[in-house]
């Protein structure tokens, strides 16, 4: 059957396949009336769940604004970050080199937005990153934007809190990796320079196995037996939610518990009851009482999206406000590049946003903004992290 | 003194659920000769299993408990298909074979159920916390206790008791006699990893209010497995049954002895065992 008239008909295909993509790519260039934007999250691995958050957050702005950046047509090319910041990398150099995009936004982890920071800077392509923001030298920030939190302030914000509300020590834990540290450390810096004291026995927070979660149900039992009259710890994902139900299940459970991310998202409903009065800091609260939240609330349940938004979609969805409201500083007509996004963001002033109002820090790209604390308990019928005191501003 | 105890205790119910998942896989190493690092996954299976059934009732948990096995057991045994073809080849092409399955299986998995970690729902008798010494602890793990221990009983007593449980270590001694004797090795092979993946979706079921599932246990697990299984001797259930008991009292006392330290132990005392025994001493295909 293989005769030279099917290897003929095979070549035909091929030359024809290769015109179709070499005209796709001649057409995704930018223009004055279209814009392109690499929409870069985890679709798999370790932040999976959290890269849904994050995508319901962005893909509601743009679903509710017309599709539109600024006026412009938004051309959307989404890829996987992963949790491989080799990949995540790679995957920004096909967004940049092979998609022409102007911007890069997502990026969840950390150490992807260190991995792809000095290519992104080097392409003179923006990125508006809104998961983990570690604290990056000056000259790693020239194009590089935030909307989320830096890793520090969640811990920092509550420690003057928690020093008012605890008549005691306050045993400090946390995961073992560079995004667990600044986390716990955030806190216990603040908490000692305001005179407070760690219940830990050697003065020193407690770091646990990451990312293999320990058995947490020993460590509870040292924490009871420990004098702590508060727990202060940072988990995410599956560890949080082990550790979650060794504290329930436990003597410990008669300390109060604080901690940034604790019960985030969808980590409550696996938590369940066992999450029932622990304490989270958050630049964000579901149920803050203020225009743009209720806005956005009432957006995201009328558009089916999965219970109450969180902290992800909060600030995924003001990445988007950010790239909105920069494009549409640049004058209509004119070419849309990564240069002009990147100067219009920094012209940027107060963002009026479901967390409250904030601003761009000109020293760290990352927001200035309102923090809260939350307690879990039920909500009507459901529980949820209900905001119960304003935190400093940081 | 108290956080002691509790934690001998705590170890002994971890270190039993380690044993369940383990017991398996050095099952199918010793037995079938096969390497199988998919063993994970199909204890995640096990959990979601749990999740989809259980509904608080002891119906669903029977019920899961019986569906988890079923559905390990028919795994086990497409495993066996899958690997059969590389039998002459050793452990490195299993291994790889059997790691990609378990990527696939897992993202079927996450297509499934989503990417979120589950809860499932355990009868309220099992769920509650119980007062031990006078301490609050989870109620299921004490009940574990007991059900890992009659599961450790009855698979002791089907491997020393029973024609099958003597033909089954008469392998292990010695393969091409038994084929002699007129047992077809392929069915063998067959057998023991559907025995295999049964137990890992039953441990996953029971497991799954301690080690429940999500898209990250299966690797988790799977490490600890692994080292379970080369403390214990590769191949020897009784020896996966006292390295899985010390991984769980190191476990529990760790934090309490070695603070930070704590997550290096386990692989210290592995890395120990391997150049103390070294790897002729480990048995098996390892030395060959």
């Amino acid at each position: 059957m293989r005769s030279p008239l099917w290897k003929l008909g095979a070549a035909a295909v091929a030359v024809g396949v290769m015109a179709v993509t070499m005209t796709g790519c001649a057409g995704s260039g930018a223009s004055a009336d279209t814009v392109n934007i690499g929409w870069e999250y985890p679709k798999s691995g370790t932040f999976q769940a959290l890269g849904i958050d994050m995508e319901n957050g962005f893909n509601l702005y743009l679903k509710t604004h017309h599709n539109k950046l600024g006026g412009r047509n938004v051309k959307l090319v989404p890829a996987d970050e992963t949790d491989k910041p080799d990949e995540s990398l790679k995957q920004a150099q096909r967004l940049v080199e092979k998609e022409n995009v102007q911007a890069l936004a997502g990026i969840m982890n950390s150490a992807a937005l260190v991995a792809i920071d000095p290519y992104a800077q080097e392409n003179k392509i923006p990125i508006v990153s809104s998961g983990g923001r570690p604290d990056l030298k000056p000259k790693q920030l020239d194009g590089v934007w935030h909307t989320g939190s830096i890793n520090e302030h969640g811990g920092e914000a509550a420690a003057p809190y928690i020093k008012k509300q605890v008549d005691g020590p306050v045993y400090a834990m946390g995961a073992d990796y560079a995004g667990g540290w600044p986390k716990v450390k955030g806190f216990t810096k603040q908490f000692q320079k305001l005179g407070g004291k760690l219940a830990n026995a050697d003065g020193k927070p407690e770091w646990t196995s990451f990312p293999k979660a320990p058995d947490f149900q020993p460590y509870m039992n040292k924490i009871a037996d420990s004098g702590a009259k508060a727990i202060f710890a940072f988990y995410s994902g599956t560890q949080a939610i082990d550790f979650i139900k060794a504290w329930a299940s436990s003597d410990a459970a008669d300390i109060p518990l604080y901690g940034p991310n604790l019960t985030e998202g969808s980590l409550l409903k696996a938590e369940g009851k066992s999450a029932k009065g622990i304490y989270t800091p958050a630049n964000y609260s579901a149920d803050l009482d203020n225009s743009a939240n209720r806005d956005f609330v009432s957006k995201w349940t009328a558009d089916n999206r999965p219970g109450l938004p969180d902290l992800y979609a909060a600030t995924a969805w003001d990445a988007a406000q950010v790239l909105d409201k920069a494009i549409k500083a640049i004058p209509a007509g004119e070419e849309v590049t990564g240069e002009k996004i990147n100067k219009q963001i920094s012209k940027l002033g107060e963002i009026s946003s479901p967390r409250g109002d904030w601003q761009f820090d000109s020293k760290t790209h990352a927001p200035i903004q309102p923090w809260y604390m939350r307690v879990v308990k039920m909500d009507g019928n459901k529980l949820s992290n209900v905001k119960i005191a304003d935190l400093e501003t940081l | 003194m108290d956080a002691y105890l509790l934690n001998v205790v705590n170890g002994v119910a971890y270190g039993l659920l380690l044993f369940t998942v383990a017991a398996g896989l050095t099952l199918a190493l010793g037995v079938a000769d096969v390497l199988n690092l998919a063993h994970g996954s199909l204890y995640v299976v096990g959990g979601y299993v749990a999740w989809a059934f259980t509904d608080g009732g002891w119906g669903g948990f029977v019920l899961a408990l019986l569906v988890a096995v079923a559905v390990g057991a028919l795994l086990g045994a497409g495993l066996s298909a899958a690997v059969a073809p590389l039998s002459k080849r050793g452990h490195l092409p299993q291994a790889l074979l059997t790691f990609g399955i378990s990527l696939l299986l897992i993202q079927a998995l996450v297509a499934m159920f989503g990417a979120d970690d589950l809860s499932p729902a355990m009868p309220a008798a099992l769920d509650g916390d119980v007062s031990l010494m006078g301490h609050r602890y989870p109620g299921y793990r004490l009940a574990f206790i007991g059900i890992a221990v009659v599961l450790a009983v009855a698979g002791w007593m089907i491997m020393s008791r029973t024609r099958v449980g003597a033909r089954v270590r008469a392998i292990v001694d010695d393969r091409d006699m038994v084929a002699c004797l007129g047992t077809n090795p392929r069915l063998v092979m067959v057998g023991v990893l559907a025995a295999s993946g049964a137990l890992a979706g039953l441990a996953g079921a029971l497991g799954s209010p301690i080690f429940g599932p999500g898209p990250t246990r299966a690797h988790d697990i799977m490490i600890t497995s692994l080292v379970i299984v080369v403390l214990g001797g590769l191949g020897s259930i009784p020896g996966a049954f006292v390295a899985a008991l010390v991984v769980g009292q190191i476990e529990g006392l760790g934090p309490l002895i070695a603070g930070d330290w704590t997550s290096y132990l386990v692989l210290g005392a592995m890395a120990v065992v391997l150049v103390v025994r070294g790897p002729r001493r480990l048995g098996l295909a390892a030395a060959r």
